[in-house]
């Protein structure tokens, strides 16, 4: 009860124009984000914000904010929040719905927008977007591969003719990371995490003819090496980059790493794609990305959704894919010549982002996965055949969703 | 019996000021292990979800425990936790043993050499954890590189993926970390062993094998229970070199009671259902530690002196 009082205090004593935002701040991330910060403030003459550094791993993150906006501090005003959040912390009622600020949805991407609603309102912005792709080499393969077939064929043979240790690499550990691998085999394989009513369904055929396939690049094809049941991005990138796989699937970030002429053995000749599907799927990205929320208890809602604003105009994210590597939430940024230094054809990255599927838009997404990645990992390890864990999965998954009383029976 | 009254009345002056000396320490006790206990298992009657805050927080009774005695996942963590604590504690003891009887041997160099022996044991858990994950690393790892060129493995091995396997690498490093301090505690134990029955063994002709059966080892009792009480409730709780080595993977094939209720609480949010897996835990280690203090017939209070 002091320390509430004591901080109620301090808050009251901030003059009205201050803001602090809680978002990563380390690194060239921080270094991007003091100097948006900046630009806010000149823009707003009388305005400070103040940086309030959260942990870069997600669930450390999470902890934390839990923690502050459980307790309802008033503090801090703007959140930098991971895509898989906004559901959970809206149901809440922790933070704000942004309808009445009348922002501009229909600039974004549809679906960095569609996993932003929670209940018809919209919650949060997208300030920038995080996709699962495919990285090939340019010098071992023809083409990428589009169907899970050709990852067999095609990467198997590169492997053997160009004796490349690895074919595929991808992030199979007991984390998050496996999930969104999953998913864009499950939607590959034209598979749902979850039907209309919101109940999960990885359990269908597809699914299990998904996870197969995944388990095959393994054991059967022997494209994928067993280590990469413990490997997370970095792992799996390192792999990669030192010129020992044929494919990898990864996030944006690898990109200007892999692009290094000093520190990569694969520089120029490497680029990105789509990642594959079966007959009856289509190809998916797993959506990841930051986006921007007003806390809820926040005693400045106007100014902070005006720094929102700022920091997700096209200026600003133009900026930020400039010196950071992150990709503009905002399509229309694809079509000019401002996207030049991502490295990647700013066109196809549009289209790979247009391809986006988020993940199951609830509240116990954080639950529901973490019961997903131990029952994929079992099957994966072969403690367990696809089918029977798969089916497990959805029984628990559903199981949560009925506790948690948001499943319309 | 002959106790004049006033020195009576001195030690009933002393033990009434003894009673509230102890009054500090009794509040702090009851401050940091009885408040937080007390508040646990009231935590674990309801159901307080804190990723599900439009639930509540109603109070639900001992639904929570019935929930754990029939999920799965907490039974097979109770018993990788069991089986972790008999192999390793075993060997532990075993390595523990072995190590005290060759110290006491040792006439030249014994402080330098306890202090040696103790090193594994002074460093962080979780440092040891990583330098042991990187050992048994597939790509790089020493162990690999050792079992292939040795023609034992004709592959390299991914050690951690594998859901036996993987508690290899876990048991090997709690092993080395905590053999040392069991050594140290048998060694003290086995100096307190009178020289003269070993001396009078031997003007009888006894061999070394009979000394250790006859001699060394039921005098060593005290000391082997307090050892193995340590460690077996220090084992029981393991989680940090889990946490470093597998994170109870692959799947859950390696996690412990510890690891699953650190996943309902700080990753799940789920204070009501862990707080009771956690009564649980305290009530299996709690009766654990009363059965040894009868088995050891009051020595583990007592040799502790």
């Amino acid at each position: 009860m002091a320390v509430l009082v004591i901080q109620v205090a301090c808050a009251d004593q901030r003059p009205p124009g201050s803001l602090t935002f809680a978002g990563s701040a380390v690194g060239r991330e921080g270094e991007i984000l003091r100097r948006q910060l900046a630009s806010f403030e000149a823009r707003h003459p009388g305005t400070t914000v103040e940086i309030r550094a959260v942990p870069d791993a997600a669930d450390q993150q999470h902890q934390l904010y839990v923690q502050w906006l459980n307790a309802r501090a008033a503090e801090p005003d703007v959140l930098q929040l991971d895509v898989i959040a906004t559901p959970e912390f809206a149901a809440a009622g922790w933070i704000l719905p942004l309808d009445r600020f009348q922002p501009a949805a229909t600039e974004f991407f549809p679906a960095t927008i569609e996993a932003n609603r929670w209940k018809g309102s919209l919650y949060a912005l997208p300030w920038f977007v995080d996709v699962g792709m495919l990285y090939w080499r340019t010098d071992l393969l023809d083409a990428a591969p589009t169907t899970f077939g050709e990852i067999s064929s095609a990467v198997a043979r590169a492997q053997r003719e160009h004796g490349v240790p690895f074919g595929f690499v991808w992030s199979g550990a007991r984390y998050e990371g496996l999930v969104t691998v999953f998913l864009e085999y499950l939607n590959g394989f034209g598979g749902r995490f979850t039907d209309a009513a919101g109940r999960v369904t990885v359990d269908s055929d597809a699914g299990i003819r998904g996870l197969t396939a995944l388990r095959d690049t393994i054991y059967r094809d022997r494209i994928s090496p067993p280590d990469v049941l413990a490997w997370q991005e970095e792992q799996t990138r390192f792999a990669f980059q030192s010129g020992r796989a044929v494919i990898m699937r990864n996030w944006p970030y690898a990109y200007p790493l892999l692009a290094d002429q000093a520190a990569s053995r694969v520089a120029g000749k490497f680029a990105v794609a789509l990642m594959p599907h079966a007959a009856g799927g289509a190809s998916v990205a797993t959506l990841g990305g930051q986006q921007l929320a007003i806390n809820a208890h926040s005693r400045h809602p106007d100014l902070a959704y005006a720094l929102i604003e700022d920091l997700t105009s096209p200026e600003q994210m133009v900026e930020r894919a400039r010196m950071a590597g992150e990709y503009p939430a905002r399509s229309a940024l694809y079509d000019g010549s401002g996207l030049a230094a991502l490295g990647a054809p700013p066109d196809q990255i549009r289209r790979i982002i247009e391809h986006a599927v988020p993940r199951p838009v609830t509240p116990v997404y954080s639950e529901l996965s973490e019961l997903l990645q131990v029952y994929l990992h079992r099957a994966l390890t072969r403690q367990q055949d696809p089918r029977a864990a798969l089916h497990e999965a959805a029984d628990a998954m559903n199981a949560v969703l009925a506790r948690s009383g948001l499943l319309t029976p | 019996m002959t106790t004049s009254p006033r020195a009576a009345t001195a030690d009933h002056a002393d033990a009434h000021l003894a009673r509230w000396l102890l009054l500090p320490a009794l509040g702090v006790i009851a401050a940091v292990v009885g408040f937080p206990l007390c508040w646990m298992v009231w935590e674990s009657l309801h159901l307080h979800d804190l990723r599900m805050p439009w639930l509540g927080r109603p109070f639900i009774g001992l639904a929570n425990y019935r929930d754990a005695m029939v999920d799965p996942r907490f039974r097979t963590a109770l018993t990788h936790t069991v089986l972790f604590v008999i192999v390793s504690v075993t060997l532990e003891l075993v390595g523990g043993l072995v190590l005290a009887l060759a110290m006491r041997q040792a006439t030249r160099g014994r402080a330098a050499l306890r202090v040696l022996i103790l090193l594994p044991w002074a460093i962080p858990t979780a440092a040891s954890a990583l330098v042991w994950r990187f050992l048994f690393d597939s790509q790089a790892g020493l162990v690999n590189e050792v079992l292939v060129t040795a023609h034992l493995l004709h592959a390299p091995q991914v050690w951690l993926v594998d859901p036996v396997l993987a508690w290899i690498p876990i048991v090997a490093a709690d092993v080395w970390k905590t053999t040392p301090f069991v050594a140290l505690l048998l060694l003290a134990g086995l100096q307190n062993i009178d020289q003269s029955l070993y001396d009078a063994a031997r003007i009888d002709g006894a061999r070394p094998w009979r000394e250790l059966v006859e001699i060394t080892l039921p005098l060593l009792k005290p000391a082997i229970v307090v050892a193995l009480a340590f460690r077996a409730l220090d084992a029981f709780r393991v989680f940090d070199l889990i946490y470093v080595l597998t994170g109870g993977g692959p799947g859950t094939a390696t996690e412990s009671v510890s690891l699953y209720t650190f996943s309902a609480l700080l990753q799940k949010l789920r204070f009501g259902y862990a707080s009771a897996l956690s009564v649980i835990v305290f009530a299996a280690t709690f009766g654990l530690g009363l059965i040894y203090i009868r088995v050891s017939g009051g020595h583990l209070l007592s040799v502790e002196r």
